[in-house]
């Protein structure tokens, strides 16, 4: 059977009467193509360690310093950024699916909101933000500094 | 497979890539084979940048690709990642081409594509360790 999808991945960013599961929804498949597409790149890039040092260390610095300008510490980061996201909604996600820690079985009551989306899924997106701050903060200080706590 | 397999394995292999990730961070940062710990260490010569240290600098990254510990553990980030990577864009595909002759045909080019760069990737960290690179 073919059930037509018509409207795809532009539905990602349609917010209205979904809230911020929605919008965590998308972000969690967009870190998702470009950490997957980030993960093809690097198997092709690290496979330079085959042709030497003269190669790989070139290759290396082409990385820091693409076309002449030091933006590779910022393209670090913002992969950082990606995958502390994706990571920790990741944890958030094998939670909630998998119905871990669902509230007690309740009454369906007028304006039949799900509580499964409150209490511990709203606390594990506070957590979630706390966690991908100090995580960042310190990743993208020791990306540009080099500074270790 | 069943499709609960399949998903099952993809957050089991999405908590195993979070464990095996974050010693592949360490391993650049706080395990980092070198005195400093920094990235890139370059020499002060004027018009253009040579790399001289720092972690990702050729005999840094040879030493821990030599290693028979670090290059199973690569092997075995690497397997995870690919699972989890391609049964990730086979999922946002089927659910984009929706049918189950689209579904077949995305199926079987995700693990094409995949088992592609997993031999090449795989590749790469076998020949390092059997004392590949010059």
């Amino acid at each position: 059977m073919t059930i037509d999808n018509k409207k795809g991945w532009i539905s990602w960013f349609n917010p209205i009467k979904y809230g911020s599961d929605r919008w965590m929804y998308s972000l969690h498949r967009l870190t998702g193509i470009a950490l997957g597409l980030y993960l093809i790149a690097h198997v092709f890039e690290t496979s330079n360690i085959l042709k030497g040092p003269l190669t790989w260390n070139n290759v290396m610095i082409f990385l820091d310093y693409p076309f002449g300008v030091h933006f590779g510490p910022e393209i670090l980061s913002l992969i950082l950024i990606a995958a502390v996201y994706h990571a920790l909604n990741g944890i958030r996600l094998t939670i909630t699916e998998n119905g871990l820690m669902l509230p007690k079985p309740y009454r369906p009551e007028y304006p039949y909101k799900p509580r499964s989306l409150k209490g511990l899924n709203n606390f594990l997106k506070i957590l979630l933000g706390i966690f991908m701050i100090i995580i960042s903060v310190f990743g993208i200080i020791y990306i540009f500094t080099g500074w270790l706590p | 497979m069943r499709e609960s397999k399949v998903m099952f394995l993809q957050y089991m292999t999405g908590l195993l890539i979070l464990v095996f990730g974050s010693f592949h961070v360490l391993l650049i940062s706080f395990l980092a084979p070198t005195p400093d710990k920094i990235l890139y260490q370059y020499a002060n010569i004027a018009g253009g940048h040579t790399l001289i240290g720092g972690t990702l600098f050729y005999s840094t990254v040879k030493a821990v690709y030599s290693n028979l510990l670090w290059g199973s553990f690569f092997e075995l980030l690497l397997t995870f990642l690919i699972y989890h990577i391609f049964n990730g864009f086979r999922i946002i595909l089927s659910e984009q081409f929706p049918g189950s002759k689209s579904e077949k045909v995305i199926t079987y080019s995700m693990l094409i594509i995949g088992l592609i760069i997993y031999i090449y990737g795989s590749r790469t960290i076998v020949l390092m360790l059997t004392g590949g690179g010059l």
